[in-house]
């Protein structure tokens, strides 16, 4: 039981260090890949521990994250750029 | 050296039973992997609409950092909790993962609570669904119907929790019982990761 209250002070930590880094005068970019990179990392902790699935059979492992992160990449990183695309239009030729 | 490497591909064949888990958790992670997928589809909808739009509010100008952080603190304690009656609950203390289960569903109503404070205040600000005073409208579609069927999804777990405790206290729920309750529960908690660092932070 130990082990999840480090966790819970894991994931308190980190939650800390974000809203520091939100009132922290960060540039833009830098900012955005730390909140990312945080938040995929509590994620994480939370499935691996509250879950437990670091303690389940690598074919579960698998398809649970194969299946998130497939899906995630499609939606994020194939959109993204038709996204950013429209974002540039908006600025260049004003609102809808 | 080839025993080893045939243990590897015995281990991830899996035989007849690739997962070496009960059907209720390979179904529950099942569930928690396409209502993953539900709240990504809306979290890039979102994204998508963010950068779309020409006025999006800076966050720091519609919401109170402290209370979502807040609110954030009561979710994460009550997976903690949720975490410590499943261990409880596997080492043969009903009791114990009882006192837990209830915590974690208590942990549930103050964070609703908390939100339908929050949105509250916002309502009586001018937002809605169709209406955002500090700029571009669809920031209301996309708080309400985010935040929303997430708080939803706590409702629904605070409910599971509280059937799971009268099951416990009258001894028909099993360990297994309370660890799938402790999934959903933590693919709530998870969900909110994504949602307070997209929504609230970034």
């Amino acid at each position: 039981m130990r082990t999840y209250w480090i966790t819970w002070s894991v994931l308190l930590a980190f939650t800390v260090v974000m809203l520091w880094a939100d009132a922290a005068s960060l540039p833009r970019t830098a900012f955005v890949v730390f909140m990312v990179a945080a938040m995929l990392t509590k994620a994480s902790i939370i499935g691996a521990n509250f879950m437990h699935l670091k303690a389940e059979r690598v074919p579960l492992i698998t398809t649970v994250v194969v299946g998130l992160l497939v899906t995630g990449a499609i939606l994020y990183v194939l959109i993204a750029p038709d996204a950013v695309r429209i974002h540039e239009m908006v600025s260049r030729y004003g609102p809808r | 050296m080839a025993d080893t490497h045939m243990d590897t591909v015995e281990r991830l064949a899996g035989g007849s039973y690739p997962f070496v888990a009960g059907w209720r958790k390979v179904m529950m992670w099942w569930f928690i992997v396409t209502d993953g997928l539900l709240f990504a589809g809306f979290l890039a909808a979102y994204g998508y609409a963010r950068l779309l739009a020409f006025h999006w509010p800076a966050q720091s100008d519609v919401f109170s950092l402290k209370y979502i952080a807040a609110m954030t603190f009561v979710l994460i304690t009550s997976s903690a909790t949720m975490a410590s009656a499943v261990q409880e609950a596997k080492d043969g203390k009903p009791r114990g993962a009882l006192k837990f289960v209830v915590l974690t569903a208590v942990g549930g109503l103050v964070f609703l609570g908390m939100q339908a404070y929050e949105w509250t205040h916002l309502i009586a600000e001018g937002a809605s669904l169709t209406n955002n005073p500090w700029g571009d409208a669809s920031f209301g579609s996309y708080f309400f119907l985010v935040t929303g069927f997430h708080g939803t999804h706590v409702l629904t777990g605070v409910i599971i929790l509280l059937t799971t405790a009268a099951r416990l206290a009258k001894g028909v729920t099993k360990a297994e019982g309370v660890e799938m309750a402790g999934l959903y529960w933590h693919f709530v908690d998870l969900v909110w990761v994504f949602i307070f660092t997209l929504f609230y932070l970034v």
